[in-house]
C-alpha cells in the first residue's frame, strides 16, 4: 500500500495550494497507522475463519440434485432478476431478457459510466441525476438479491 | 559509523537511496484522504488479494484437480494438514471480504465522481477488475467438488450459456464438454490459479500506475 500513498501527496504538488499543506507525514505516522489497519483486517479475517470455518458438504453427485442451491452472494441478484422477469417482449423470450439485462447490459452500462456522465462537477449537490441513478441501481441490486432468497 | 549507516551507505552508493526515498517518506498524506476511511477500501481489497495469493499457494500444494481426488484432498486439508482448516477458511473469508471491499470501493468512486476526467480509463480498468474478482469467486466455488460446488456451477454455466450469441461459446469454453466433469474441473483450476492471477496482476499494475500518475481526486 506504500506505493499508493506515494501519489496522495502528488495532488498537493500539482495543485497550487493557497493554504499550507496540512497532512500526516508519511513516515512514520501514516505508515504506522496503515500497518495497524492492516493488522486489524488480517486479525479480523483470522477470527472470522476460526469462528466460521469454510464449509464442505457431501461429495458432488451428478444424479442427486440438492434442494436449495445458492450461488455466491454476489451473484444472487442475477438469479433474482431471472426469477423476477417473466414477460416476453415480442419475439424475445423472457429468459433471454432475464439473463442479458443483469449481466451484459448492466456491465456494459457500468463500463460506459464516465462517458455517459459528462457533467464535469464532482460536487455531490451538483450531480443529482447521477446520484439518483446510482441510488436506484443500488436499491435494485439489493431488491433482486432479496427476491432471489425469498422466492427460492 | 553504525551498522545501519553502513548498510544504508552501501545501498545508497548503488541505488541513490538519498534521491529516491525523500519524496516517498517526507511528503504528508493529505488530510481529506487521511481522515476519511472510505479511501481505505481500495487498499483493503489489495490487502485481501495479497492474503489470497499466500493462502492460495499453500492450498495448491495439497489440492488435486480431478473429480476422484478433489473432494478428498480438500477434506484432507480440513482434517489432517496442520493449520489446513485455518488456511482454507482464511482464503474463503479473504475472498468474500475482497469482493465486498471492491464493490464498496466502486461505490465510493461513483458517488464521489472520482471517475471523471482524467480518470475515465481507470474506471474502465476498475470494472474489468470487478469482473475478474467475481470470476475468481465463480471458478473457486467449483474446486472443492462438493454438492454445492457442482450444482451451483451447473446452474451458473447454464445461465452464462443462455446469453445470446456469445453464451454458447462461453459455456463451451468453461465446461469443455456436455456436462460438468473432469474437463470442467481442470479448466476451472487453470482459470483460477493461472489465467485470472496473471490478468489481475496486470490490471492492478495499470490501476496503481494510473493512480500514481493522476493522483487521488478530491476537493478539500
Ligand atoms: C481488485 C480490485 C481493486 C483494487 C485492489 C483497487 C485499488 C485501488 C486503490 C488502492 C486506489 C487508491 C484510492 C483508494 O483506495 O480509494 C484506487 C483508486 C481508484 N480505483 Fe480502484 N481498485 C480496485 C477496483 C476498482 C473498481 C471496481 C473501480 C471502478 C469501477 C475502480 C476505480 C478506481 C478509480 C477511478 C480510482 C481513482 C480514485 C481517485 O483518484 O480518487 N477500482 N483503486
Amino acid at each position: 500500500m506504500a506505493l499508493i500513498e506515494v501519489e496522495k501527496h502528488e495532488v498537493e504538488e500539482q495543485k497550487p495550494e493557497p493554504v499550507r499543506v496540512r497532512g500526516l507525514p508519511f513516515f512514520p505516522h501514516f505508515l504506522l497507522r496503515e500497518v495497524v489497519v492492516m493488522c486489524l483486517i488480517a486479525g479480523g479475517l483470522i477470527m472470522l475463519a476460526s469462528i466460521y470455518p469454510a464449509g464442505l458438504l457431501k461429495p458432488a453427485d451428478p444424479f442427486d440434485t440438492p434442494s436449495p442451491i445458492y450461488p455466491e452472494w454476489y451473484f444472487l441478484y442475477v438469479f433474482g432478476f431471472l426469477k423476477f422477469w417473466t414477460w416476453n417482449i415480442g419475439p424475445i423470450p423472457a429468459k433471454m431478457i432475464g439473463v442479458t439485462l443483469p449481466m451484459v447490459l448492466w456491465y456494459g452500462l457500468l463500463i460506459l459510466v464516465p462517458f455517459i456522465d459528462r457533467n464535469p462537477s464532482s460536487d455531490i449537490r451538483k450531480r443529482k441525476v447521477a446520484v439518483a441513478l446510482g441510488v436506484i441501481a443500488l436499491i435494485g441490486i439489493l431488491y433482486f438479491t432479496y427476491f432471489s432468497i425469498v422466492h427460492h | 559509523m553504525t551498522l545501519n549507516e553502513k548498510i544504508y551507505k552501501w545501498l545508497d552508493d548503488r541505488f541513490k537511496l538519498s534521491e529516491l526515498l525523500p519524496p516517498i517518506v517526507k511528503h504528508p498524506a493529505p488530510l481529506n484522504v487521511v481522515s476519511n476511511p472510505l479511501y481505505c477500501l481500495g487498499g483493503t481489497a489489495f490487502l485481501c488479494f495479497l492474503i489470497l495469493v499466500v493462502t492460495g499457494i499453500f492450498l495448491a500444494m495439497y489440492y488435486k484437480p480431478t473429480p476422484a481426488e478433489a473432494y478428498k484432498s480438500v477434506e484432507h486439508i480440513m482434517t489432517a494438514v496442520p493449520m489446513g482448516s485455518l488456511i482454507r477458511s482464511v482464503h474463503h473469508w479473504a475472498a468474500n471480504t475482497m469482493i465486498a471491499a471492491v464493490m464498496l470501493h466502486m461505490m465510493r468512486i461513483y458517488f464521489m465522481g472520482a471517475y471523471k476526467k482524467p480518470r475515465e480509463l481507470n474506471w474502465v480498468v476498475g470494472i474489468s477488475l470487478l469482473l475478474i474478482t467475481t470470476t475468481f469467486g465463480f471458478s473457486g466455488y467449483l474446486l472443492p467438488w462438493d454438492q454445492l460446488a457442482f450444482w451451483a456451477t451447473k446452474i451458473g454455466t447454464g445461465i452464462a450459456g443462455s446469453i445470446p450469441v456469445i453464451g454458447g461459446y462461453i459455456s463451451l469454453i468453461l465446461v469443455g464438454g456436455n456436462d460438468i466433469g473432469a474437463e470442467t474441473l481442470t479448466r476451472f483450476f487453470a482459470i483460477h490459479v493461472m489465467i485470472l492471477p496473471i490478468a489481475i496482476a496486470t490490471l492492478l499494475g495499470l490501476h496503481f500506475l494510473m493512480v500514481r500518475i493522476q493522483g487521488i481526486s478530491g476537493r478539500l
